[in-house]
């Protein structure tokens, strides 16, 4: 038996402490797991985001539209693929008020090439390019709806006043992380030929599909200038800056769960710890007594460091068996189903996972050090006489 | 009864443990009251936006300012509707606003843009929002390109600060010549300029978002809102104003109590086992002293209601250092996305004596049940047996 062995088996001392102490780590491994996953979960939509996209809006407002021939001018663009453009549609379900979904009007043909992660059955996409009402709507809104392909429904409008018709000509879904499967999509040309005199032959940004990924930031100010001399002027961003700077609103929040992650390691620190050290201080007649019969202080350091990183690859563990269903299945399905908007992909990422099993290690062992430190620092003849 | 004096003492002997598990607790009523907190600052910001007594009126289906467009001609006859309160001079005190938001750069980024939200107003608002004042600076001349921000934006954006000015349109600057504040409210975060200088920047013409008008009396609502809403023809929503605002305020409110619940639920099992560990350790520690008390004849129900204020004890000095700390963030600025307008407002967090008494208690209860079963366990001991070791 070497000296490793026997500090693992001290753990063994006092079973109900141990197993407190297990689901302590646990717990804090799940927390924290829970919440760089939440981060994580923010940052895909940045991450994930195509690098050949870049988009152009009006400079000063969102609310205010670009000229619906702007649309020529950017494709004529040297650098340029593909270029659609969408107009922010924001109806609600009448049967549904509370629940929102995002409702955009898309050039179907042009949609598709620049945004060519969507995945729609072949014939669905030739029914919806025909079908003047129809809609597409992601498989996620679609399953929490309960909408089949062929189902008629009425969209109530909050910018565009009225009910408006449509048929659901067919479902997607993606094969892209960022892109978000809630998103009910229709025809621009329904809106536009509909919509009040003013908004007609508006967009609200324009999407175009760029040459040489590098030359995003570039060619979006070679656009911006184009317009700079105009009525309108614009904001072109790479789809990923515009992600990063959606998230860039969140800061406040981000920094929040980030620093509270923190804590809770801190929180599993002080458990660890408070055990560790009661475990020695039980044990200083013995530990006097390893040391007279010739034990060094650097074997009680290994005893106590080997017997806290025990429990902590212990609770690491345990902690990762809890989160995975936890986390994977069941909040994970819910936030995906219920805030998809916010949360397209809801998953552990093998980063966090390895991250946090790391931490309960590093932090076990650092719970483990002072306990250590005294037990090597014990004079043998204080320890035997000690009454414990 | 055991005496309290005899817990305080065991708390203070094994001071290491105690504080090593009172600071865990301390951690998680932190978190806790700091939600709490944030919640309660959210709901005061948007909450003191709007009162009961204003009428506020929208374009029927928009939900937000944002959304709506009411021709200019209606505002008038919207102020004329019964019940609207009026000024010594017999004229109505209500105003016609338009609202916009734009995309601002932050101060101290490369290029980093927010959103902000933009008020196009007259005179008329200052009269039906009384609490509005400047505490820098001055009021803008009515016609002008100069505007004034509110207290919790100056300095966050670049140009959004007194005596600089940014552009709401190219080649068309505006001049910020005075600070507001507005009692906390979510005035607080916008930026008020002259109604006709947002109209024509951004083509405004002829239209406002929204009226809001003073009632007479709070109670006169129904009879303004039936004439509002009467005339289908000008396809007008009214709501209470107030109303509007937790409406705007919910799902960034549900959002930040969610989470927080989540994580504080989270923390306090942690913590529960934190003090578990510690009770447990206790109990053992003192099974001989446990044994003595029982054979001086204190019962098993007094052992247990020992044990149990040692706990309680132990996780109330967590939560009142929690508590503490969790106070001193009235003094950090949150700014945040309201998901209902897609603009950022600067919340505070507000400690109310009820969240700080409620955290501090919290924490007790988790003491509590982190040391019933050690305390059960000691309440159990034989007298004999504990003595003879």
């Amino acid at each position: 038996m070497n000296i490793a062995e026997i500090a693992a088996r001290n753990v063994l001392r006092n079973k109900t402490r141990t197993l407190l102490t297990m689901f302590g780590v646990a717990i804090a491994i799940v927390a924290f797991i829970l919440l760089r996953t939440v981060l994580d979960a923010w940052m895909v939509a940045a991450e994930h985001a195509a690098k050949d996209r870049i988009a152009t809006r009006h400079k000063v407002t969102f609310v205010m539209q670009l000229p619906k021939r702007y649309v020529e001018e950017i494709r004529n663009t040297p650098g340029i693929k593909d270029v659609t453009w969408m107009n922010w549609f924001g109806a609600k379900d009448p049967k549904n008020e509370r629940e929102f979904f995002a409702t955009i009007a898309v050039d179907p043909k042009s949609f598709l090439q620049v945004y060519d992660e969507i995945v729609i059955p072949p014939d669905q996409i030739e029914s919806w390019l025909t079908n003047r009402r129809g809609a597409v709507v992601g498989d996620v809104l679609a399953k929490q709806r309960g909408w089949k392909v062929g189902d008629r429904i009425t969209l109530r409008g909050t910018i565009y006043p009225g009910d408006w018709d449509f048929q659901i000509s067919g479902i997607y879904s993606a094969k892209r992380k960022s892109m978000d499967r809630n998103t009910f999509w229709f025809h621009w040309d329904y809106l536009n030929e509909s919509a009040p005199l003013r908004a007609r032959d508006t967009v609200g940004w324009i999407a175009a599909r760029i040459d040489d990924p590098a030359r995003a930031a570039s060619l979006s100010q070679a656009i911006d200038k184009k317009f700079e001399e105009r009525d309108t002027q614009t904001l072109t961003m790479s789809e990923r800056a515009m992600n990063v700077s959606f998230l860039g609103m969140l800061s406040a929040i981000l920094r929040a769960l980030d620093i509270i992650s923190v804590v809770i390691l801190v929180i599993m620190t002080l458990i660890l710890g408070n055990t560790i050290a009661m475990g020695v201080r039980e044990r200083t007649h013995e530990y006097g007594t390893l040391r007279a019969i010739g034990f060094l202080p650097r074997h009680l350091v290994a005893f106590v460091l080997v017997e806290g990183m025990t429990i902590g690859i212990l609770g690491g563990g345990l902690g990762l068996l809890i989160a995975y269903p936890f986390v994977n299945h069941g909040l994970g399905r819910w936030l995906e189903e219920n805030m998809g908007g916010f949360f397209p992909y809801f998953r552990i990422e093998n980063t966090t996972a390895v991250a946090a099993m790391g931490l309960a290690i590093a932090f076990s062992l650092i719970a483990a050090a002072l306990p250590a430190y005294r037990a090597a620092n014990l004079k043998v003849t204080d320890a035997l006489r000690r009454v414990g | 009864m055991v005496p309290i004096s005899y817990n305080v003492r065991s708390l203070a002997v094994r001071r290491t443990t105690t504080l090593a598990t009172a600071f865990g607790i301390a951690l998680v009523v932190f978190v806790l009251a700091s939600s709490l907190m944030l919640g309660a600052g959210i709901k005061k910001t948007m909450g003191s936006s709007g009162r009961p007594e204003h009428g506020f009126v929208l374009r029927k289906g928009s939900d937000a300012e944002l959304a709506s467009s009411i021709e200019n001609r209606l505002v008038s006859l919207v102020l004329a509707a019964p019940g609207v309160a009026r000024d010594s001079a017999g004229a109505p005190i209500g105003v016609g606003e338009v609202v916009l938001v734009i995309a601002a750069e932050k101060e101290g980024t490369e290029g980093q843009v927010s959103n902000v939200q933009v008020r196009g107003t007259t005179e008329a608002a200052f009269a039906l929002r009384p609490e509005v004042h400047i505490v820098a600076g001055r009021r803008a001349q009515p016609g002008t390109d100069e505007v004034i921000i509110g207290s919790r934006i100056r300095g966050r954006f670049k140009g959004v600060d007194l005596d600089r000015s940014f552009e709401l349109k190219k080649n068309r600057p505006v001049k910020v010549v005075g600070v507001f504040e507005s009692g906390g409210s979510s005035f607080e975060s916008e930026i008020w300029a002259d109604i006709d200088t947002v109209r024509t920047s951004f083509g405004r013409e002829g239209v406002v978002s929204s009226v809001t008008a003073r009632l007479d009396r709070a109670t006169n609502f129904e009879g303004f809102e039936s004439t509002v809403e009467t005339d289908k023809q000008l396809g007008l929503d009214a709501e209470r104003e107030n109303v509007y605002y937790d409406k705007q305020s919910e799902d960034t409110m549900k959002f930040v109590m969610g989470m927080g619940i989540v994580i504080s639920v989270l923390f306090s099992v942690g913590a529960m086992i934190g003090a578990m560990i510690t009770m447990y350790a206790a109990v053992s520690q003192r099974r001989r002293e446990v044994g003595t008390l029982r054979a001086l004849g204190f019962s098993r129900f007094a052992i247990l209601t020992s044990f149990l204020i040692e706990a309680f004890l132990l996780a109330l000095l967590g939560g009142a250092v929690g508590a503490a700390f969790a106070s001193a963030m009235a003094f950090v600025r949150f700014s945040m996305m309201n998901f209902a307008t897609w603009s950022e407002v600067v919340f505070s967090f507000t400690p109310t004596p009820k969240i700080l008494i409620m955290s501090v208690l919290a924490g007790g209860i988790m003491g509590v049940l982190g040391g019933f079963f050690p305390a059960l366990n000691a309440a159990r001991t034989s007298p004999i047996e504990a003595m003879r070791g």
